[in-house]
């Protein structure tokens, strides 16, 4: 505890203080543009902190990664372009929000859910780190088989209106998966001898097509045709009330628990977390409370934010306790330490426990600086609104743009993206949901090299599946989450029927 | 009206593009005059994404050899098919001596394995900046604790070794370890060597074939023991660990990284490049870098950076066919 106030101490002091603010500032601004994610604002960074201090280093890449992490729920709330995989789970009920004038009790929500649920995963690694980061030893190729199967059956909870639809979507996605090098044996396929296609389509050009560009296709067009449907959004600025928030704590800590394992487990992401924990708030509700998720439930957008972000405190414990990172930004944060001449791992704790307990307090402040400027930017934030849309639309295509562009400075990301908006703009137009084809995105390949990789590891047998206990759970988990709604809608209707004979 | 607007947006869109475009091209030509060269900012090409080990290692070279050959360094990372369109993107720029490439060892492995149309003879070499060798790791509480005890137990059983990916690198080590002891191995490919790390870590393989700085944390806490290095000589760090050659296996392989540029960029010009680049490379901040990043130092000039990939290439051509990885037609 001594150390934890002699962190905060350091945190205070005007030199770091400022950089994590900065750091958090820019987050949420790399997180709110398209294409730009945490990950990608974390690298971005790195080369600054070379020179720096490693504390004040350390500490602006984890305002940027957690500000980046929240971001992206602000563009997807109030636009529904998601600007990181993440907060494309929260466009699901977020945009709804806005639709309904409530662009302001969203938001609140979102930041509210986020800033807990950063929080809630700090003390979780302060506290019982050595405990939690033997979870990320027990998952080996089997395991994460599991968890994106069980991903995977998510796709029934997100389609919104036709479960059928949804299905179809999330199929397209896993054949666009097939693209690039095949996982084990690197044969190329589907690439046409085409180099940028050898490691497949990039998946966030994808996406910001797929959400940003169909949406900024369908404003030109609605605005051509005489802006029907939603042509006028208030722009209210109410927050959520207590009595709101009130029913939002158990998804909250529901979730933030979900974030915070998901983010120990080696190589799962805030993405994987926030479609989780919106999948398990949706299984939890009541059941005539199901039916508005995708139409505007607050739990929809409370979870996947607690989730997201608590994603960030879970995948510092591996990294930590034994120098392995816990997603694609820790991965680069383990750079940042090594190159500052700190190496992670179990006896980090005792060599440098002073450094440590300032990151965690670093943290836990950063994770508060992320609620102040989210409650106050709310008024910001939401003037995006009273932007007229004819103005709205070209600039989303711009920014759609350069963010494609920017992923790995290559023109066939920038046609990717197009490709896919107009793809988007059609799903749009026939009612078929685009969150599938991320979830797919994101988890049809892990899905296809873990089992393949567990295949080799067993010389062949699929007993591998069944002996081990987690991966056992999750594949069970699966299942159920994929029957069990169909099963249910049997007995429903047959119900209705018995009930109307 | 309605049709102008749309005309106006791919329009607008039509002239970012181009925009985006004619940053490359512009620049003026002739730049093969090596008196006043350089007198504008270098640009140098990293086939792999921002914040790996190829990127730090090229983010710090640029940062201190910008102050040696007195202008600006931009690294532009350019990443996908596991190097080949940063390296082919290199290949193909400007052969004025301002685009700088990293090439590594992937320049030789990519086209053997029919996955890259270029060669390392699409490249003039400059400057070699460090290398890795090979190493095989295994659970300090492995039952093996020499190579030959590993070799030996592989003989009768199909050990589980993890890679950083088929056709890389460390799998091409692994592969190249079984044919030349004997031995039939179980090579599990990871997305990257730290995946396999992690794997090694938690008991689900046996060992991995990757290099010393990727397991040497975990060396240092007492989880791991590295059995032999594939160099020709012993690693620094780890100076009790036998090479292979000692142990009558004649075998070294592993990664390297240096700097390229076009292969029509004028003499003169590469030799201001090759004369700044070794003061900046021989420096003690650079080596200094590297040794936090726990990677492996060596410098060549251009000449003895071409003989390390003619005789490695010699190597790959043999290996990669051997392993059933060229490419089928």
């Amino acid at each position: 505890m001594d150390l934890l106030l002699n962190g905060f101490a350091q945190v205070f002091h005007p030199s770091i203080f400022i950089l994590i603010i900065a750091g958090v500032i820019a987050g949420i601004v790399i997180g709110a543009l398209p294409g730009l994610t945490a990950t990608m604002g974390v690298a971005l960074f790195l080369p600054i902190t070379f020179g720096m201090d490693p504390v004040a280093g350390l500490l602006l890449l984890v305002g940027v990664y957690f500000g980046g992490v929240y971001g992206g729920s602000i563009a997807s709330i109030l636009l529904n372009t998601p600007g990181t995989p993440a907060s494309a789970a929260t466009a699901l009920d977020g945009y709804p929000f806005t639709k309904q004038g409530k662009a302001g009790k969203a938001l609140g929500i979102a930041v509210i859910a986020a800033s807990t649920g950063g929080l809630f995963s700090v003390f979780m690694l302060i506290f019982i780190s050595p405990q939690l980061a033997q979870i990320a030893l027990d998952f080996s190729a089997p395991e994460m088989f599991g968890l994106a199967i069980f991903g995977l059956s998510i796709i029934s909870s997100i389609s919104g209106g036709s479960v059928l639809k949804g299905l179809i979507s999330g199929v397209f996605g896993l054949v666009i998966c097939t693209v690039g090098m095949d996982p084990m044996t690197s044969y190329p396929r589907f690439t046409y001898d085409n180099i940028s296609l050898l490691n497949g389509l990039n998946f966030i050009p994808v996406m910001i097509g797929l959400f940003a560009i169909s949406e900024a296709l369908v404003i030109m067009e609605e605005q051509l045709t005489g802006g029907k449907g939603f042509g006028k959004i208030i722009a209210s600025y109410a927050l959520p009330t207590w009595n709101e928030l009130k029913k939002l704590w158990g998804t909250i800590l529901r979730s933030s628990g979900i974030g915070t394992f998901i983010g120990i487990v080696p190589g799962a992401g805030a993405d994987i977390a926030a479609f989780v924990a919106y999948n398990e708030a949706k299984r939890f509700a009541k059941k005539e409370e199901k039916e508005t998720f995708g139409k505007g439930n607050p739990k929809g957008i409370a979870a996947p934010e607690a989730a997201g972000n608590a994603l960030t405190g879970g995948a510092f414990v591996p990294l930590l306790t034994l120098g392995i990172p816990g997603d694609a930004v820790t991965a680069i944060m383990l750079g940042a330490l090594v190159v500052q001449g700190i190496q992670p791992g179990p006896q980090l704790f005792e060599t440098s426990s002073e450094l440590v307990y300032t990151l965690f307090s670093g943290m836990l402040v950063a994770n508060v600086l992320m609620l102040i400027f989210g409650l106050v930017g709310i008024r910001l934030f939401t003037t995006i609104l009273k932007v007229p849309k004819n103005i709205i639309a070209p600039v989303i295509i711009v920014l759609s743009v350069v963010g494609a562009f920017a992923i790995s400075n290559n023109y066939f990301d920038v046609f990717t993206m197009l490709g896919a908006g107009i793809i988007g703009y059609f799903m749009k137009k026939f009612g078929f949901p685009a969150s599938p084809i991320v979830l797919a995105l994101i988890l049809g390949p892990m899905a296809e090299s873990e089992m393949r990789r567990a295949l080799v590891m067993s010389e062949g047998s699929f007993m591998i599946f069944l002996e081990r206990p987690i991966a056992l759970t999750f594949i069970i988990l699966a299942i159920v989450s994929l029957v069990v709604p169909l099963i249910m809608g049997q007995i429903k209707s047959k119900k209705a029927k018995a009930i109307n004979e | 009206m309605k049709n102008f607007k749309i005309f106006s947006i791919l329009t607008v869109l039509v002239l970012l593009l181009a925009a985006c475009g004619g940053g490359n091209k512009d620049g003026d030509k002739g730049a093969s005059n090596a008196a006043d060269f350089p007198k504008k900012k270098f640009e140098l090409i990293v086939p792999y994404s921002a914040g790996g080990g190829t990127d730090t290692v090229a983010r710090s070279f640029a940062d201190l050899a910008k102050d040696e050959i007195g202008q600006p360094i931009g690294v532009v990372n350019r990443e996908g098919g596991g190097g080949a369109v940063g390296m082919q993107n290199g290949a193909n720029a400007k052969a004025d001596g301002y685009s700088l490439s990293v090439v590594t060892v992937e320049l030789l492995t990519l086209p053997h394995t029919g996955l890259a149309q270029f060669t390392y003879e699409d490249f003039r070499l400059v400057s070699l900046l460090n290398e890795d060798p090979a190493a095989i790791t295994v659970r300090a509480d492995a039952p093996w604790n020499t190579i030959e005890e590993f070799i030996e137990a592989a003989k009768t059983q199909k050990l589980k070794v993890g890679n950083s990916g088929t056709g890389a690198i460390w799998h091409l080590a692994g592969a190249a370890f079984e044919k030349e002891t004997g031995t039939t191995l179980n090579h599990v490919p990871f997305e990257g060597a730290a995946p396999a790390v992690t794997a090694l870590l938690g008991g689900h393989i046996d060992a991995v074939s990757v290099s010393p700085a990727e397991v040497l944390t975990h060396v240092e806490s007492g989880d791991f023991k590295v059995l032999a290095v594939m160099a020709d000589e012993r690693v620094e760090k780890l100076s009790d660990v036998p090479t292979l050659k000692e142990q009558g296996v004649d075998l070294s392989i592993g990664t390297w990284r240096g700097i390229a540029v076009p292969k029509d960029t004028p003499d003169d010009v590469v030799k201001v490049l090759e004369d700044s680049f070794a003061t900046t490379i021989q420096s003690e901040e650079f080596k200094a870098t590297l040794e936090k990043l726990n990677l492996g130092h060596r410098y060549e000039n251009g000449e003895g950076f071409l003989n390390l990939v003619k005789e490695q290439d010699a190597l790959f051509a043999e290996l990669i066919p051997a392993i059933g990885l060229s490419p089928q037609k």
